[in-house]
């Protein structure tokens, strides 16, 4: 660590891909649904994903003249379904960033399943070179994969998605060496069996990273309002009916929708996560990521240490030094300005030594990365810290503050009562 | 300006009444239809100058305002309304304010009858020697029983149905009969305005601008601004820099005279100078006596306050010095607790006391406070002959060398409808209470005399005695002395570490019950940590009870990167902010409503 938070010379890029086929059901981020099957709303997606691929081309030549950005150890497209860009798209993005990227630069695609066929399996297997031996070096590939049951990806509303597994072994067999899952647990109506399956899947399959979320409904998502509606209908029905067989129209139908996971089923399933990818060899680095040897998701650890970022398109994040801004979320908007030669609308965040400090110590609670204490005793409470210790949730170790494993399962609470309170009166 | 209105036109009179018999939309009318307020200018509750006493209905101080009423002789009067405080644990301000008066307008809802306060301040007034003019209140409403009510009033005061007059407040309607009975009935002050000049302070104000403002009710002479006075307790010297009279707002005039009530304002900003009871005289001109004053009040309920933050010490300290101006009962000195650091050990005349003392702290000094469990004063007799005064469980003594230990009793009277005498009987037998008599003020209405420890009332009697009864109950008490009881000191520990705020003290044969429904209350309360944590009850060293708060298992969102940061943090900002009123004892975090989950236990787990 040099410096203070997100200071220094950027060397990660976030692209963001605001498009999917549709929606999923407990989805909160910038999207958009697009409908590519051809025809003419086909060739309107169109019209919309050049003007993108454009905006991001515009909108990179004013951030790196801005930042003067030199060179890129990461770049990550996240989406939204940037596997929706398909081959020739992302290798117009691709080809904007190639010059600036450094020899062992990490690329990332989130990749759906349904997107990933033979030939977007080949060109993300190709789609790099090793400047030293010339040999293709492929991207990074994450796949949305949620979850290896069909039912309970229609729980989340991803009715037409094809088999993870299958795209995984797709992807395997073209050559792509750096593949990832990403999945859910605390579905709806996934009980310790469904789970222990999804497990099993991720195993066999033997990724390179797997990330696993717990869901999140997040008022306002079609899910969040499924769920209020089966708890309505099983009020309604006198009774909550256990709901055994899930089948692919249990979503669809209210009265049949699986009720939430308890707190603590949703804890044990978490924990049982945790202990079976770490007993397969998978290194807990993030509250929901984990990695085979060397392949952990630098993007990612750039941010949860804290280093500056650019994000580019609709919504995205950037942070460098004490500012931090996010670009307006419609697309269409976003174009314009950019099309137009001017900076995309966006808000703006001002982010003072003390919130950097937090914000540091939060980033690095979530990984039990070591902290100075140094860095951060204008906001962490050093005699909280030695009570937090003495319980086995953080360590204090030559002038360093790290929290545990176990303390990662409780890193919110545990950053809460490390935290000075921010605004003292006085 | 000054016009001096002559002895004769002058009636002091207050209105005493029991809680929510209608007393502040009594005067309310009365300022109102004798334009003393502009219709226009009419809020509720006019008298009520605190927030809090609007918002809870209730008169906390008296206040006083002089009215110009013309009476039907054609002659104008001028009345002075000394308004009073309804709840028992107000009684002390109710009996300072009868001191200022020659009559009194005994205010009885007639939907309810007579009621325990109706008793003990008809008491009070005559005590006082203030003529009573009995009312009848609430005769708009359907509930209204007048004949049932006027026949309890005639039991207490012995006025004839002539004498007993019926109004409703609420529209009005007998208001001026009110008016008139007091320019005929009470009589005028006596004083001598010749006399060297004396007046009562029964109660007063702390100005943070203009010091001191001294309510007075002149008996002797007469004063005038600038003159040099003295007040007769403190020895304390001063000029007045103002004086006037409440119409309701402060106005200022030349002088007051014999019989008047109004305000002095000396520019003295100590109000431990200027004490309630004492008596302002001329200086130059002294009075040789100093008027009877006040008996001083002793609080009988004593809990902790600790502020949230230990930086805020200094500044409770002050704000409670400041209430403490406004407010004789209360009383405090510093206390320091292991769990809670530094604080002061308060003293207050009941629950309802305590409750608006603590509110008005965070209200109005923006302090956010721990109140302990509230207890009184216990005596604790020693082997060697010495006695300890215990008013925190945490200064008992060590079991070994206590001889026996003291608490105080009070003498309650409690009338009810006969209906509901067994549940009386059944609720105070659960309280330690001795029955002393009872006895009927009519078929339907009985009123019961217990002995009971002050020790009980102060937890949940008299909810208890209101939800039992369904209302009809009312309840008075007075102090009546210490007793032996055979108590102990229950601890509670936390993680292992006894937390001296949470001790209390109670009686021997229910410790046991009462150990184990506090720690179940206590598990409830405490949310889930970081880690298991035994609750326990202890008497001495020995465990009675345990119950255990269960770790908190998850607590991290999954997805945090470059777009979520902010808003991440700021939940865990506003996480933060929410834990204000969370007490880190050790290694638990204890919200602070756990500081007084013993008043919370459910009636049977204290009855049993």
């Amino acid at each position: 660590m040099t410096g203070r938070p997100f200071d220094g010379p950027v060397r990660h890029l976030y692209v963001h891909v605001p498009f999917c086929r549709m929606r999923c059901d407990y989805c909160d981020f910038v999207s958009r649904a697009l409908d590519v099957s051809g025809g003419r709303a086909g060739a309107e997606a169109a019209r919309l994903l050049d003007a993108y691929v454009d905006g991001v081309a515009a909108e990179w030549e004013r951030e790196r003249a801005a930042h003067d950005v030199r060179r890129l150890r990461t770049l990550y497209l996240g989406g939204g379904t940037p596997s929706l860009l398909r081959p020739e798209r992302l290798e117009r993005l691709l080809e904007l960033f190639r010059p600036y990227l450094t020899p062992h630069a990490e690329v990332t695609v989130e990749t759906n399943p349904e997107d990933a066929d033979d030939e977007y399996a080949s060109w993300a297997a190709g789609a790099l070179v090793s400047p030293a031996t010339g040999a293709p070096r492929g991207v990074r590939v994450s796949l949305g994969a949620q979850s290896f049951s069909p039912a309970l990806r229609s729980v989340l509303g991803r009715t037409a998605q094809a088999d993870p597994a299958e795209a995984f072994r797709r992807l395997r067999a073209a050559g792509v060496g750096n593949a990832g899952l990403d999945l859910i647990h605390g579905i709806p109506g996934q009980d310790a069996d469904l789970l222990a399956a999804d497990i099993a899947a991720v195993l066999k399959l033997r990724p390179d990273h797997v990330s696993w979320y717990e869901l999140d409904v997040v008022e306002g998502t079609a899910l969040a309002t499924r769920l209020a509606a089966s708890r309505g209908a099983a009020r309604l029905a006198g009774g909550v009916g256990r709901v055994t067989a899930l089948d692919s129209t249990a979503a669809l139908d209210p009265a049949a929708m699986p009720a939430d996971p308890a707190d603590d089923v949703r804890a044990t399933g978490y924990r049982r996560i945790v202990g079976e990818l770490s007993h397969a060899g998978y290194d807990w680095y993030e509250v929901s990521n984990f990695a085979l040897p060397g392949r952990r998701a630098r993007h990612n650890v750039a941010y949860w240490r804290a280093r500056p970022y650019l994000g580019l398109g609709p919504g995205a994040v950037s942070t460098v030094g004490a500012r931090r801004w996010t670009n307006a979320a419609d697309p269409v908007v976003w174009a314009a300005a950019l099309s137009a030669g001017e900076a995309p609308p966006r808000t703006p965040e001002t982010l003072d030594p003390e919130t950097r400090a937090r914000e540091r110590f939060l980033l690095a609670a979530r990984c039990g990365e070591r902290v100075p204490l140094a860095e951060v005793a204008a906001v962490v409470d050093q005699d909280v810290a030695g009570s937090l210790a003495a319980a086995g949730l953080v360590s204090l170790h030559s002038g360093t503050i790290r929290v545990t494993r176990k303390g990662r399962h409780v890193a919110d609470e545990v950053c809460v009562r490390l935290f000075r309170s921010p605004h003292l009166r006085g | 300006m000054a016009v001096v209105t002559s002895l004769a036109h002058i009636r002091n009179f207050s209105i005493i009444a029991h809680i929510d018999h209608g007393k502040s939309t009594l005067a309310d009318r009365i300022l109102e239809s004798t334009g003393t307020v502009a219709t226009r200018d009419m809020k509720e509750q006019l008298l009520d100058k605190m927030d809090l006493e609007r918002e809870r209905g209730i008169t906390i101080k008296s206040q006083a305002v002089r009215i110009a009423y013309k009476a039907h002789d054609g002659q104008t009067y001028q009345l002075n309304l000394i308004d009073t405080p309804g709840h028992v644990d107000f009684t002390y301000e109710v009996s300072r304010s009868l001191a200022a008066c020659e009559g009194a307008v005994l205010l009885v809802d007639s939907t309810q009858g007579v009621e325990a306060q109706t008793v003990a301040n008809a008491y009070l007034a005559i005590d006082n020697d203030l003529e009573i003019i009995p009312v009848l209140n609430k005769i708009d409403l359907p509930a209204s029983n007048v004949p049932e009510a006027e026949l309890e009033l005639h039991e207490l005061t012995g006025a004839t149905h002539e004498e007993i007059l019926i109004v409703s407040a609420k529209t009005g309607e007998g208001v001026d009969a009110i008016l008139d009975a007091i320019v005929t009935r009470t009589p005028p002050p006596e004083g001598d305005t010749a006399a060297p000049a004396r007046a009562l302070i029964f109660d007063s104000e702390y100005d943070q601008y203009r010091g001191v403002i001294a309510y007075v009710r002149v008996i002797d002479g007469g004063f005038a601004k600038r003159q040099l006075v003295s007040l007769m307790r403190t020895d304390q010297d001063a000029e007045i820099e103002e004086l006037g009279y409440f119409g309701p707002e402060m106005k200022p005039t030349d002088r007051l005279e014999t019989g008047e009530v109004g305000y002095i304002i000396t520019g003295v900003k100590d109000v431990a100078q200027v004490r309630v009871g004492d008596t302002i005289t001329d200086k130059k001109r002294p009075a040789g006596e100093a008027l009877p004053g006040y008996k001083v009040v002793q609080p009988m309920v004593f809990t902790g306050l600790f502020p949230t933050e230990g930086d805020k010490f200094e500044e409770l300290r002050d704000a409670l010095e400041k209430l403490k101006l406004n407010d004789a009962a209360l009383s405090y000195e510093p206390e320091s607790s292991v769990a809670l650091g530094f604080g002061f050990r308060c003293g207050f005349l009941g629950l309802l006391h305590m409750d608006i003392v603590r509110e008005r702290l965070e209200r109005e000094y923006g302090l956010e406070l721990i109140t302990t469990m509230p207890n009184v004063e216990y005596h604790a007799y020693l082997t060697s002959g010495k006695m300890t005064v215990v008013r925190n469980p945490a200064q008992m003594p060590e079991v070994t060398v206590i001889d026996r230990i003291e608490e105080p009793y009070v003498a309650a009277s409690v009338l009810v409808p006969t209906e509901f005498v067994g549940t009386i009987m059944e609720l105070c037998q659960g309280r330690r209470a001795d029955f002393v008599d009872m006895k009927y003020l009519s078929p339907e209405r009985v009123e019961m005399h217990y002995k009971l420890p002050l020790g009980e009332i102060v937890l949940d009697f008299f909810d208890q005695l209101k939800t039992r009864t369904r209302g009809y109950a009312s309840l008075d008490y007075e102090y009546s002395g210490y007793r032996q009881s055979d108590l102990v000191k229950l601890d509670i520990l936390l993680a292992g570490e006894p937390v001296d705020a949470l001790s209390l003290i109670t009686p021997r044969e229910r410790a046991h019950l009462r150990g184990k429904a506090l720690v179940t209350k206590l598990r409830q309360k405490i949310p889930r940590q970081l880690f298991e944590v035994p609750v326990q009850a202890a008497i001495g060293n020995k465990v009675v009870a345990r119950e255990t708060v269960k770790a908190v298992r998850k607590d991290v969102t999954a997805k945090c990167y470059g777009g979520d940061i902010s808003r991440k943090r700021k939940l865990l900002e506003k996480q933060k902010e929410g834990k204000k009123r969370m007490k880190q004892l050790g290694v638990v975090e204890v919200p602070q409503e756990a500081f007084l989950a013993v008043l919370e236990l459910e009636p049977g787990d204290k009855d049993r």
